[in-house]
């Protein structure tokens, strides 16, 4: 099942919900792309969610002939440079190619905005996700490895590591309990500091 | 909230829901604010572990997001469809191959055209035997007589002339500009 596709289509047969599902999805992918061209956080907000609205009125002519990430995508990038442009800014002369708008992080467009703290609770994030991965039983860590990392669907993953789908969807979720507590824990200790 | 909901929400993360799961799960997020909490948190979980961003950076934006778009039109399945026709005229598919062909062969058949047209037209030429036209009462040379080599050794200028006939018919049978330049050692 085309889990994005499915709610797209609720979406226009009249759920709103579903949408948010796919708000809740993509927010923070589209902040970051977004941020790769306005640089002020807030202004990034504000076009983020301009960008979505501009989505949701364009969903009745969305087809499923591309993906909804990479279709969403292209509307962040061109509502970015909406923006810039009204502001009398110049966009970017390049920007990340949607065939790669899920291996981004790695684009230089982006990391040159990155802050001394950003940078540092990234690294520490990293560090304790690394963390967190190591100490799960070896078939857990496996499992999401592969998820996150190599971009394995369950199915592949289940023929990998020849069990049934059911047995690696658990085993994922249990990983991410786990780093999700790694990661509350390490978040906290951020904002003591 | 349940570790089967969790897990189901974990799934949704993925975008890996099997038969009527969405549903399911659709109905658990429309039911209950804490299962919205714990997908955002898994979401923000899995964001993290491919490096968008640290975790917080968009609190409030799904909200204001839901909030704006609720003062969106709900579309219809009817609607849908009725934009969507609007926009794209949908023409079935042996007709574009059919013109597809077409196209092709039209731009064949130019090409044969053109190609003729610049041809040399021999037909223009008169008919006329060759032995019917009057002889000129004077030669015109094109080619000029005299020091065309500044070598004085027959052998080498009757070679250096062979070469510049090969060379001429090579050029004019690939049509390039017949020109050459030809060194040689002087004579002294």
């Amino acid at each position: 099942m085309n889990v994005d596709l499915e709610l797209v289509q609720r979406v226009q047969a009249g759920d709103k919900k579903a949408f948010d599902v796919l708000i809740l999805k993509y927010q923070q992918r589209i902040v970051h792309v977004i941020t790769g061209f306005v640089h002020d956080p807030v202004e990034a907000l504000d076009v983020a969610q301009e960008a979505f609205i501009k989505a949701y009125r364009a969903l009745p002519n969305f087809r499923g002939d591309s993906a909804f990430y990479t279709w969403l995508y292209r509307i962040a990038i061109n509502t970015s440079k909406n923006y810039l442009t009204a502001r009398a800014r110049r966009p970017p002369a390049s920007d990340v190619d949607a065939m790669d708008a899920t291996n981004y992080y790695d684009a230089p467009e982006l990391k040159e905005f990155e802050t001394p703290e950003t940078r540092m609770m990234s690294d520490d994030l990293e560090q304790g996700i690394h963390e967190a991965i190591q100490a799960l039983p070896e078939d857990t860590a496996t499992a999401i490895k592969l998820r996150e990392f190599e971009g394995m669907s369950y199915e592949e993953i289940a023929e990998v590591m020849e069990c049934p789908i059911g047995t690696v969807r658990s085993r994922i979720f249990r990983a991410r309990e786990a780093i999700e507590l790694q990661i509350q824990e390490i978040m906290g200790e951020g904002e003591q500091q | 909230m349940t570790m089967n909901q969790n897990e189901l929400l974990s799934a949704l993360v993925d975008g890996e829901l099997q038969g009527d799961e969405l549903d399911q799960v659709l109905q658990i997020l429309a039911e209950d604010k804490m299962a919205t909490a714990q997908f955002k948190r898994y979401q923000q979980t899995k964001d993290v572990l491919n490096g968008y961003g640290e975790r917080g950076l968009s609190y409030n934006l799904a909200n204001r997001i839901s909030l704006a778009v609720e003062k969106e039109p709900v579309y219809s399945q009817h609607m849908t469809e009725l934009k969507s026709k609007a926009n794209v005229i949908t023409l079935p598919t042996p007709f574009w191959k059919q013109m597809t062909g077409l196209a092709m062969a039209a731009s064949v058949g130019a090409l044969a055209v053109v190609g003729v047209m610049t041809q040399p037209q021999n037909n223009l030429v008169s008919n006329t035997p060759i032995a019917a036209i009057e002889a000129p009462s004077e030669v015109i040379r094109v080619a000029q007589t005299g020091a065309r080599w500044t070598v004085d050794e027959p052998e080498i200028e009757y070679r250096l002339n062979n070469y510049l006939l090969d060379h001429n018919e090579q050029t004019g049978s690939s049509g390039v500009f017949s020109y050459a330049r030809v060194v040689s050692y002087g004579a002294e």
